[in-house]
């Protein structure tokens, strides 16, 4: 009745090859091998060989259930917007693996109200504002000065090093405090006593950036790695 | 042309039923909308009234009974207590950051903190706002509710007295220490609460206290587990269901949290009845006009 467009053969070609390429991006790139170029940069230090899906979970739901879930947001019909994809990385997450009893510097610290003015300079409630992760480093400040925001009055009474806190705060000299104290504290070492004991400024900012621990190779806590991680998430999730 | 609409309108339908099917309500929410706003029967400020009561209690037990019985015995606390070369229990205020970071890790979004015009460790040093209204805590020892405007956070501040000697003597010997002449029934410091709702329902009441006792039980186990590995024998005292007023002895966690329920449960139950009772006579109020 109807004569056949000779273009439709070309259209079905091109939605074959279409559909093929699909397929074949839909197989490979959720494949391990592939992480590395989904990836937004290389991992920071000690997370190398993580998999995406140690911090990027699968978010609840399915995905329609998920655009359903943002439209309903998006018209007022519901109070929370839904994790789409992947669940959003935050503090949780981070402290999945690791939170420690010890820590001198939680997050969690800093939501009360005495340290607004300090968060307004650097958020401290956040894992990320320092360990901004995908930059291949430890912490992703570019100056290690932000003791600054929350000692510039500080008092030591019985000041036990050569050079006392107060003559360092009094010159700014802001650098100095990681050169004795390791700011999460997890680090098991004797503290100098004398300036010229402690760390070598470039060997903290090396350490920052990712290099050699100059404080101790011995830890309080250790993290959870990836397998003790997913064990103990399995004992969990499978009840 | 009618057999193609047809054939339209059966696939618009079709994707439809799929997609309804599939996402069947979308992803449910994580907030409290399973509770309506009649079951919301306590006010934030009451409830946090009510768990910095039990704070109080929990507090003392463990200065009273805990460090000041334990120091006689030649029980050790230090602010360093976590560190690798110190063996000792931690001071009452870090007890209490330990109750705060446990609640933390719950889901329950109660904030506790602690704080003075005189702290031993500066960063505990009030300001702003907190200081301002701990002026008028230190006069009348009266607790300050106020909202933080900029957090979107319900604020309370509960005066934190000297309650027993261990708080005078180690404040007023610390090294460190701002102030010497601290003396009993002094306001110390005050402990702040935050809580983002303006009210609570039970439930959610009763996850506020579970989550400070568990919170209690945590940092008191954590104590239990810094002694097992102190490395002399003679430094560990034996623990079980005597406290240190008895000997060399510390109770078991069970034990301490079991003790400071009996002391603050019954006063817990009656305030949160007490509140059932006024919501219910304001609903027969209601309902009779």
């Amino acid at each position: 009745m109807f004569s056949k467009n000779p273009l439709r053969k070309r259209q079905r070609l091109g939605s074959l090859i279409g559909i093929g390429i699909g397929i074949i991006i839909y197989t490979i790139l959720p494949l391990k091998q592939s992480e590395e170029y989904l990836s937004l940069g290389p991992m920071n230090t000690g997370h190398e060989g993580l998999s995406c899906n140690a911090c990027h979970t699968d978010a609840k739901g399915n995905l329609i259930q998920q655009i359903q879930s943002n439209i309903s947001y998006t018209f007022g019909m519901r109070k929370t917007l839904a994790d789409f994809g992947t669940e959003n990385v935050d503090n949780k997450k981070c402290l999945e693996c690791h939170d420690r009893p010890n820590d001198r510097h939680p997050t969690h610290r800093f939501l009360e109200p005495r340290f607004k003015e300090a968060i307004a300079n650097i958020n401290a409630t956040e894992c990320e504002t320092c360990h901004r992760e995908h930059n291949e480093t430890r912490v992703f400040l570019a100056n290690a000065n932000f003791c600054m925001n929350c000692h510039y009055d500080l008092e030591v009474k019985n000041d036990p090093i050569d050079v006392p806190h107060e003559t360092l705060i009094a010159e700014k000299q802001w650098s100095t405090c990681l050169q004795c104290h390791d700011f999460h504290g997890n680090h098991i070492y004797e503290v100098a006593e004398k300036i010229k004991d402690t760390i070598p400024l470039q060997q903290i900012q090396a350490y920052l950036k990712g290099g050699i621990d100059p404080f101790s190779d011995k830890k309080k806590h250790l993290p959870l790695s990836e397998e003790e991680w997913l064990k103990i998430k399995n004992k969990y999730t499978s009840k | 042309m009618n057999h193609l609409k047809i054939k339209g309108i059966f696939f618009s339908l079709l994707s439809y039923i799929l997609i309804t099917a599939q996402s069947c309500g979308g992803v449910p929410e994580e907030t409290s909308a399973d509770t309506s706003a009649s079951d919301k029967v306590f006010a934030v400020a009451d409830i946090l009234t009510l768990v910095a009561e039990e704070n109080d209690i929990t507090r003392t037990l463990y200065t009273k009974g805990i460090v000041g019985a334990g120091k006689k015995q030649g029980l050790k606390f230090d602010e360093d207590w976590q560190d690798d070369d110190v063996e000792a229990g931690p001071l009452p205020a870090l007890f209490l950051r330990g109750i705060s970071s446990d609640i933390r890790k719950s889901d329950i979004p109660l904030g506790l903190y602690l704080g003075s015009d005189f702290p031993i460790n500066a960063s505990n040093k009030f300001q702003g706002k907190q200081a301002e209204l701990f002026k008028k805590i230190k006069a009348d020892q009266k607790p300050q509710h106020f909202y933080e405007e900029d957090q979107k956070l319900y604020t309370s501040m509960f005066a934190d007295l000297a309650v027993a000697a261990p708080c005078v003597n180690c404040h007023n010997d610390h090294k460190s220490t701002t102030k010497t002449d601290w003396k009993l029934g002094d306001v110390m410091g005050a402990t702040t609460w935050q809580y983002p709702s303006d009210s609570l329902s039970y439930k959610e009441a009763i996850g506020v206290i579970n989550a400070y006792r568990n919170g209690t039980k945590a940092i008191y186990t954590a104590y239990l587990e810094e002694i097992a590995a102190f490395k002399i024998d003679s430094t560990k005292p034996e623990i079980g269901n005597k406290w240190p007023s008895k000997g060399f002895y510390l109770p078991t966690a069970d034990v301490f949290v079991d003790s400071v329920r009996k002391l603050a449960s019954y006063h817990s139950l009656e305030k949160l009845l007490l509140a059932d009772t006024h919501k219910k006579k304001q609903t027969e109020g209601l309902a009779s006009n």
